[in-house]
């Protein structure tokens, strides 16, 4: 019986800290979703600002001395700066121009953000703390880590809010520019206000995801190498769905962990990466749209 | 604003337009082009200073017998072709003696370099059979290597089991790159002849996320855990390992953890931690002391944050520099001037022990190993420093050198 | 004025269809060919091997790329896991004793096979999709390379390139290779040149224009989205081989990272969607842009004798960079080759500037 219990306590874990870890990349696909819910742009520019939303917490917190808890609201406001600064100075003035062009346009800004921070506060690797014990944590038999609990529960309230942000009048007017942007110009809603906002919403959600992030590992430029998850994630998920970037965040943390988990004794490597890719690529193959994408119906 | 754009693009090329370096007798210059913006950006800083600090220290004092020594900085940001370029660049700027501080460009460089007959240096990077000097006439390791440290590893943690380490478990957690591999090859000959039962738990690079992987190492019951990883992923790998409960006392890295990878742990809560080291940090070292007194405070000369003096990293940078500028002064006093790469390399190969008073682990170099012995020792964190737990000390060499004839052997077949 | 057309008049369909109706072009191109022709026998060593024979093969490589991307209208995101197969390759076929021409094919069908699958996602999603689709695939291409010594070559996961040898002679110099490079360039160049006058490139602009829409006129769009990835991934094979033979000399997993596929697809969106002078452009300045940055910065730094240190000194070639990037984006949306046709443009009929809608626009 024990063995039996033993036996599964591993899968069990694997799974449990593998749901948390997908959480964790859902907290930065949820920025990527908002954006390209509100504006067809998908942000690759993102993890630069997840990297310097860290870099700009720690700033206030060692420059400016701050609390934590004040350094990240200041940070989050700053970074909400950064965000509508961006779509005011470079987006807006793309708009209409071919998709693949923007793409690369936020890929300079990632470029560039990149090169940014550690050129202002140093390239070495900063500590950052958000006050989370390192020791074990068991529950039941499954050693759980503290930090992914309290970043999957912080995607977990992020999540929530936007869904009930997209249930205000706000959250409407977004919808409508989501959907149409002329008809929405037509019938006087504020186009540029309304994306300007999102990124504006998206900068802030990067803070808190980098510094979720930043107490995992510190903070260096290796922060806007989550991108590449996290937009992995956000397409699975469907691209212009909050929740669907949750389920898929949770689909590839559980999945990579637990395959590998069982895979990488046997091939002697890490399987985790392409693992997830193997599950993005089928579930792409059978949902072309993602999990919860919206179909587009394409007209000739 | 976009006739500024264009005037301020037209002035960048104009300005690039190529400013040839005069040329100087009695001067000898040193590459770094190196990896300042990606994956090496966890060392490079410290590196680098630690290097040109010890040039410049060696300047202010008079050069080497009339020689003053120069340098070159570049960034390559670990691509091949860029540090190809770099080479190729300081090559015509008159550079004899690299470092290009990141193994891919090493290792792209190197057909090059072997033909020009440049001296460079790999410590702790680059191709680990370079320790064969009869096919890699003008490369040297400077350092225990990789397949050195891995031998080191494992014979401390005999040495700490009482010289049996039958029926132990050793768990080798590593980064799933060429780097993290290759170590491989000498933790399995020794789990042979040692009887021990070797784990294997690679986690994908940068390693930045690594919980899946301690839930196997945690399930294995390793007695001792390797640690072979760089960059980001070390300080989560030991959270990982503080998080499964593992002791610290009993978890060993390979050379690449520093004291900010403690601060970004957590300094208390790493105490214990074990690693590799092959150069003494801190600033009680002779060296070490006279740059801080000569370049920073008197000459105000420092190429970097005088915080940086000391740190692991820039002690290793001295390490890439200094056997190398002992060569030079040797060169001179044997074979007289001009001072040529050859002659350099000859000098070299007469290193014995050579410590950089005390600095360093000792190097003896011949023309049949550029390695210099695979000399280190292993130190502890105690919350604040790392303390010394064994001299300096080598282990298994012909375990190590099998290896290198191997490789050195394939190399020289190929290629052709 | 340089580019007068005035008295250019097509007699028949032939010189109408011509590449490059402007003779002025013809002889500037002839002009170009010549200076790279005898490149070698004047360019300093270090911008002849540091510079131009690097931006040669990339530029193969973005045009390779261009074929699938800007004709075909297919993103893809892994092209240099394809360059690689190509690499590894030709190497091992070399050194099992194929002729190395041989190889080169080798290289090409291998890659192309591989490249193939690339294609596989294409017939179900289109666009970010499919990037990611071929990202991910990009990843498992690598984890091969990396894990199976027999490709990787061993602990070191190095592999020493031999020299090539072609009809008997061993290319051993620089400039030797530089020939090879520059060849196999003007082929890929001719080749989509070529493509805007077959019916190839036709069907492949229909399907980049609107799938659905071609399926309807009749172009067989599963057919030539595959054909179109089949065709990249040979050139861009080939194309690797080449940059292992002629440049690199080594063959490194991490030469064909992913940052190298974002860096080539960098080159051909930079550089303007199907056009071949764009990817000149966007390989020299994707190439070549970081490191006249950094040399530029460094050289302001010693001339106006400010101690920066290095550190800070190489980052910011990246902020610089970056926004290049995203500067040029803003000011012509196109891409580096519409710059070039706007200043093409503008000298088509100056000094009669108001003249300019002329409609030769190409």
């Amino acid at each position: 019986m024990t063995d039996i219990y033993a036996r599964l306590a591993y899968p069990a874990e694997l799974a449990a800290n593998g749901a948390l870890l997908g959480l964790m990349y859902a907290l930065v696909a949820l920025g990527i979703v908002l954006v390209y819910k509100s504006s067809a742009v998908a942000n690759l520019a993102h993890g630069s600002l997840v990297m310097l939303g860290a870099f700009v917490t720690w700033a206030i917190t060692t420059h400016l001395r701050f609390p934590l808890g004040l350094a990240l609201v200041a940070a989050v406001l700053v970074m909400a700066a950064v965000g509508a600064g961006i779509e005011r100075l470079a987006l807006r003035r793309m708009a209409g121009q071919p998709l693949i062009m923007i793409l690369m346009l936020t890929l300079g800004l990632e470029i560039m953000l990149r090169g940014l921070a550690p050129a202002i506060w140093g390239a070495g690797s900063k500590p950052f703390s958000i006050g989370i014990s390192q020791d074990p944590f068991f529950v039941g038999a499954l050693l759980i880590n503290r930090v992914y609990l309290a970043g999957g529960a912080l995607a977990l309230v992020l999540m929530l809010l936007l869904m009930l942000l997209f249930h205000t009048r706000l959250g409407v007017v977004l919808r409508a520019v989501s959907d149409d942007y002329v008809a929405s110009w037509s019938v006087g809603i504020s186009v540029e206000r309304a994306i300007g906002l999102t990124w504006a919403i998206a900068g802030g959600l990067a803070t808190l995801a980098g510094a979720v992030w930043a107490s995992v590992q510190g903070i260096d430029w290796t922060l806007s190498l989550l991108l590449l998850k996290a937009l992995a994630v956000a397409i699975l998920g469907g691209l212009d769905s909050i929740g669907g970037a949750v389920v898929a965040g949770l689909l590839v943390g559980v999945l990579e962990s637990v395959i590998s988990g069982y895979l990488d004794p046997l091939v002697g490597g890490g399987t985790k990466e392409v693992v997830a890719a193997v599950v993005i690529l089928l579930t792409i193959l059978f949902k072309p749209h993602g999990l919860f994408g919206r179909e587009i119906i394409e007209r000739v | 604003m976009k006739r500024a754009f264009i005037v301020v693009l037209a002035l960048a090329l104009v300005g690039t337009a190529g400013s040839p370096a005069p040329a100087q007798d009695k001067v000898i210059k040193f590459g770094f082009p190196a990896d300042f913006t990606k994956v090496y950006t966890f060392i490079t800083e410290e590196w680098i200073q630690g290097s040109v600090d010890y040039l410049q220290y060696v300047n202010l004092k008079g050069g080497v017998g009339g020689y003053k020594l120069e340098w070159l900085i570049t960034d390559h940001g670990n691509e091949p072709q860029r540090g190809i370029e770099a080479y190729e660049r300081f090559k015509r700027e008159g550079a004899t003696i690299f470092d290009l501080v990141s193994t891919p460009v090493s290792r792209a460089v190197l057909p090059r370099a072997l033909k020009d007959n440049m001296i460079v240096v790999m410590p702790f990077h680059g191709r680990s059979d370079v320790a064969d000097g009869s096919v890699f006439t003008h490369f040297f390791s400077l350092g225990a290597n990789y397949w050195s440290q891995a031998a080191a590893i494992t014979k401390y943690t005999l040495d700490q089991e009482g010289g049996n380490l039958k029926g132990k478990k050793l768990a080798l957690v590593h980064i799933d790159s060429p780097f993290g591999k290759e170590p491989i090859p000498v933790f399995e000959e020794l789990s042979k002849r040692l009887g021990f039962e070797l784990g294997l738990f690679p986690y994908p690079s940068p390693g930045n996320e690594q919980s899946a992987t301690w839930t196997q190492v945690r399930r294995f019951r390793p007695d001792w855990t390797i640690l072979w990883g760089a960059g980001v992923g070390q300080p989560v790998s030991i959270r990982e390992a503080i998080r499964n409960g593992m002791n610290l006392e009993r978890v060993i890295s390979v050379i690449w953890v520093a004291e900010k990878d403690m601060q970004v742990v957590g300094a208390q809560q790493a105490r214990g931690l074990l690693r590799f080291e092959a150069a003494i940090p801190g600033r009680d070292t002779a060296i070490v002391r006279g740059i801080l007194s000569e370049v920073y405070q008197k000459a105000g000369k420092g190429h970097g944050k005088i915080e940086n003096v000391g740190t692991t990293y820039y002690v290793i940078g001295i390490n890439a520099v200094a056997p190398v500028v002992e060569g030079i002064r040797i060169a001179r006093e044997k074979f007289g001037e001009p001072v040529t790469t050859e002659k350099i390399r000859q000098a070299m190969e007469t290193l014995r022990d050579f410590d950089e008073g005390g600095l360093i682990a000792p190097i003896t170099l011949t023309p049949k190993d550029h390695e210099g012995g695979g000399f280190g020792r292993i130190s502890q964190w105690d919350g604040t420093k790392w303390v010394p737990k064994s001299g300096w000390f080598n282990a298994y060499r012909e375990i190590v050198w099998d290896l290198v004839k191997k490789s050195a052997e394939e190399f020289q077949r190929s290629g052709k | 004025m340089f580019y007068r057309r005035a008295g250019i008049r097509h007699t028949s369909y032939e010189t109408d269809s011509r590449v490059l109706p402007i003779p002025f072009e013809r002889r500037l191109l002839g002009l170009l060919v010549v200076l790279a022709l005898t490149a070698p026998a004047w360019l300093p060593d270090l911008y002849f091997s540091g510079y131009l024979l690097p931006w040669i093969i990339w530029s193969a490589a973005a045009l390779s790329l261009n074929v699938l991307m800007g004709w075909a209208g297919q993103v893809h995101l892994g092209f240099a896991s394809v360059m690689a197969v190509g690499a590894y390759a030709s190497v091992h076929l070399v050194r099992a004793g194929v002729p190395f021409v041989l190889a080169l094919v080798g290289a090409g069908l291998a890659a192309a096979l591989v490249g193939s699958i690339f294609g596989v996602p294409a017939v179900r999603v289109k666009g970010l999709y499919l990037a990611v689709s071929t990202l991910a695939l990009q990843y498992v291409v690598d984890w091969v390379l990396v894990h199976v010594p027999a490709i990787s070559g061993g602990a070191q996961a190095t592999l020493q390139v031999p020299a090539p040898h072609l009809l008997g002679w061993e290319l051993a110099s620089d400039s030797a290779r530089y020939y090879l490079a520059f060849a196999w360039c003007s082929a890929v160049a001719l080749f989509t040149l070529n493509m805007r006058r077959t019916a190839l490139g036709r069907a492949f602009v229909a399907v980049r224009e609107k799938d659905y829409a071609a399926e309807v006129i009749g172009v067989n769009t599963y057919r030539y989205k595959a054909l179109a990835f089949w065709i990249s991934s040979f050139l861009g094979g080939v194309t690797g081989a080449v940059l292992a033979f002629a440049y690199y000399r080594v063959v490194t997993p991490e030469q064909f990272s992913l940052d190298v596929s974002i860096q080539v697809a960098a080159m051909v969106i930079t550089g303007g969607l199907h056009s071949v002078v764009g990817s000149y452009f966007g390989a020299g300045f994707v190439l070549l842009a970081p490191i006249f940055l950094d040399r530029f910065l460094r050289a302001g730094a010693t001339l106006l004798d400010v101690a920066v240190p290095s550190t800070t000194l190489a980052q910011l070639p990246l902020v610089l960079y970056g926004g290049l990037i995203v500067g040029f984006l803003l000011i012509e949306p196109l891409g580096l080759a519409k710059v070039y046709d706007n200043v093409r443009n503008y000298f088509l009929v100056w000094p009669f500037g108001y003249a300019r809608k002329s409609g030769l626009g190409r």
